[in-house]
């Protein structure tokens, strides 16, 4: 049962959620909104549908220092590896699909060997969603079965109605904390609460577009790697790595030396977009993708295909970022929807 | 002529020609725009069947350049046909004059324009009911406040050179004096204002590339910022080397740089990318009285070409 | 010239960035053009911008 925070009263959880952790909110910036470091008095962007970048930079940032390393002639190489980042941080205002969106990453740098810079940082951090009040043209979450009101994955569980917002706790990681705010918190005696929602829930429905059907899109895409169709797509990309990179769920990096000339250096990790042509620039000048036929596909089949063959869960959680920003207009639901047409005719052929 | 009617006849004519440039095997490609997946929105197509012509169209929400993609799409011995504006056709004139294309490889049809939305713009995101007046040109009047920034000046709503016009030709902006009030602005700054207003824009880059890729002037096959070694930029995203990346890819285009405004279009965190261009225009201007560049093909770039009369602070 | 405009532009000394002609004869004006310029950078003192930085 969810209790009410009255909306005089965000700014008092705001600045007592700083207290405990380093805070990031979605703040206007530049006519665009991003996650931001609260400061006092810095509230949330009220008309926010979603922030322009992803939240996945705070467990898995652009640009991470791994280890660095001294040669001395007279000694071996001594490495010293980096600290795993222990800062506690709380993500305030994580929709439902980059709450998936870190869903999905979570087995990537998970799994039998975990990441212990990727896991400690998700040890540390305390996502607090906030269910959505209205989809853009681009938001198609609800193609993948994600309920952008429910914040599955939060540890604090927001949804914004009328004239309130009604809270719930989800893990013990958000009970402790929300025990905090007890004095902030009223409980909803009269019920209003779910009506509210049930309303705010019809709202919600009536903004969203035609949604694509991606049901049927992995099975064909298992039998079907060699698809002109990808060559078409390709000829209209500019390779550039936008959609990667705001990508809530894409996770390619790259490591590499800083040295500067000297013996003594540092080692990165990066972002890394597999729309670049050297993404799989092998040494010797081979590359396994040598078009960006070969990358768009990888794109693609990467959301629709592979990252359900490896983990059992979806690679693309509709955030809709790709396709606000795609500087042509390359649309992911068109290539669901132009996917289940190619299905068609391979039936109808048969 | 309403707006809409220019559409729609623009359009038609198109689509008309097209039909016939292909029929006749005149050219092997259209590269045009259909269409796009939201209102206010186009895609670029390529077309080769002369059945398929229906799906270009014209429209204010054109806004892309799509010059560059005749880097992938011309051949030797057959043409190309390409729809530009104005400013695109200025990214033609930079392939021609840096050799990536020829003049026989590629058959332009120009539209005159007065203006490209910025779906941006658009009051309350992306409504159909608020684009599609807009893009039918059925909205009782023109919202030069919707255009692209690039659009409040512009040197040449109809294309400096083309094989067909498919339009009556749109004069010029007469008032030349806010030609670059924005670059006069941001100089009249102190250092350490300008210094700060760039570090946040740089320090937002999310070195995507979309800036060079989407350039008719970066035509590399292999770019500097794509090589390990020498490591003159690397992959990390700091403010040091997305500075170093922005000033870099500036001055590489310099004097070359068409002002198609590209890079500010594309960029998916907003970076004023063509202030850093026009600054450098302007520069030019006062230097060396240099056109913007890709306004006259017989006209070479200013620092491409040597003259005595050259200013120089060499001694 | 277009380079130093630019670099003050974005908020940089333009006098970090100089271009001088000098010929392989001419080794005097070498050496006094680089003593020039070492003055002229260290009363500008350390550049703030652009720092290697391990981040």
């Amino acid at each position: 049962m969810p209790a009410i925070l009255k909306k005089d009263n965000l700014q008092q959880l705001l600045a007592s959620l700083s207290q405990a952790y380093k805070l990031v909110l979605p703040v206007r910036e530049n006519g665009m909104t991003f996650f931001r470091p609260y400061q006092t008095g810095l509230t949330i962007d009220p008309d926010y549908i979603n922030t322009a970048t992803s939240p996945k930079e705070f467990l898995f940032p652009q640009t991470e220092k791994m280890l660095s390393f001294k040669y001395r002639e007279s000694a071996d190489i001594s490495i010293t590896n980096e600290e795993p980042h222990a800062e506690k941080l709380a993500v305030f205002g994580a929709r439902s699909c980059d709450l998936a969106g870190i869903a999905a990453l979570d087995p990537v740098f998970g799994g039998r060997f975990p990441d212990p810079q990727y896991s400690t940082r998700r040890d540390n951090v305390l996502l607090v969603g906030l269910g959505c009040r209205r989809a853009s043209a681009s938001c198609f979450c609800q193609a993948f079965n994600i309920d952008p009101l429910a914040c599955a994955g939060a540890d604090i569980a927001m949804i914004e109605l009328e004239d309130c917002f009604a809270i719930e706790a989800r893990t013990a990681r958000g009970h402790a904390q929300l025990a905090n705010f007890s004095q902030l918190l009223e409980e909803d005696h009269s019920g209003g609460v779910k009506t509210s929602l049930s309303s705010a829930r019809e709202a919600l429905n009536r903004s969203f577009g035609s949604l694509p059907d991606p049901a049927g899109v992995k099975d064909f895409l298992d039998r079907q790697f060699e698809l002109p169709y990808w060559e078409q797509i390709a000829s209209r990309c500019l390779g550039c790595g936008i959609c990667t990179y705001i990508c809530p769920t894409c996770h390619c990096f790259d490591i590499f030396d800083v040295t500067r000339g000297k013996p003594d250096g540092n080692r990165y990790r990066c972002w890394d977009s597999c729309m670049f042509a050297d993404f799989t620039g092998m040494a010797g000048g081979h590359n396994p993708r040598p078009t960006q036929k070969e990358r768009v596909r990888n794109r693609f089949m990467h959301k629709l295909k592979y990252h359900l063959d490896r983990y059992e869960i979806g690679g693309c959680v509709g955030c809709g970022r790709c396709v606000e920003k795609c500087p042509v207009n390359l649309d992911i639901r068109q290539i669901i929807n132009d996917i289940n047409k190619l299905q068609g005719v391979e039936v109808n052929g048969q | 002529m309403s707006e809409k009617k220019a559409h729609q006849e623009i359009t038609a004519k198109l689509r008309a020609e097209c039909k016939r440039l292909l029929e006749t095997g005149t050219v092997h490609t259209v590269i045009g725009f259909a269409p796009g997946s939201m209102p206010g929105r186009t895609v670029p197509v390529f077309i080769t069947n002369p059945q398929e012509v229906a799906q270009l169209t014209w429209n204010p929400f054109c806004a892309a350049n799509l010059s560059k993609y005749l880097l992938d799409h011309h051949q030797p011995g057959g043409k190309a046909a390409i729809v530009v504006k104005g400013c695109d056709s200025r990214g033609i004139v930079r392939l021609l004059q840096d050799n990536q294309v020829l003049r026989d490889e590629v058959h332009i049809l120009g539209i005159p324009c007065r203006g490209q939305y910025d779906h941006r713009k658009i009051p309350g995101g992306l409504e159909v009911e608020e684009t599609e007046p807009l893009e039918q040109g059925t909205a009782d009047v023109a919202h030069p406040e919707l255009h692209l920034e690039k659009c409040a000046y512009c040197e040449n709503p109809t294309p400096v050179i083309y094989d067909l016009l498919l339009d009556d030709a749109v004069a010029p902006s007469t008032d030349s004096k806010g030609r670059f009030t924005e670059i006069t602005d941001l100089e009249a700054k102190t250092a350490q204002e300008k210094s700060t207003y760039w570090d946040d824009h740089f320090s937002r880059c999310l070195r995507c590339y979309a800036c060079r890729n989407a350039c008719p002037a970066c035509t590399c096959r292999e770019c500097v910022f794509d090589q390990f070694d020498p490591d003159w930029v690397s992959k990390r995203n700091n403010l040091t080397e997305n500075t170093a990346f922005h000033l870099i890819r500036a001055f590489h285009v310099a004097g070359r740089c068409v002002d198609c405004g590209e890079c500010d279009r594309v960029c998916p965190v907003q970076i004023p990318l063509r202030l850093l261009n026009r600054k450098i225009i302007k520069d030019l201007d006062e230097l060396f009285e240099a056109p913007t560049p890709g306004t006259d093909l017989n006209v070479k770039p200013a620092l491409g070409d040597f003259t005595p009369q050259d200013p120089d602070e060499f001694h | 010239m277009i380079m130093k405009r630019l670099l003050e532009f974005a908020g940089l000394e333009p006098e970090r960035f100089q271009a001088r002609w000098i010929s392989g004869s001419e080794g005097a004006k070498f050496a006094a053009t680089v003593q020039e310029i070492t003055e002229q950078i260290k009363k500008l003192g350390p550049n703030t911008k652009m720092r290697d930085t391990d981040e």
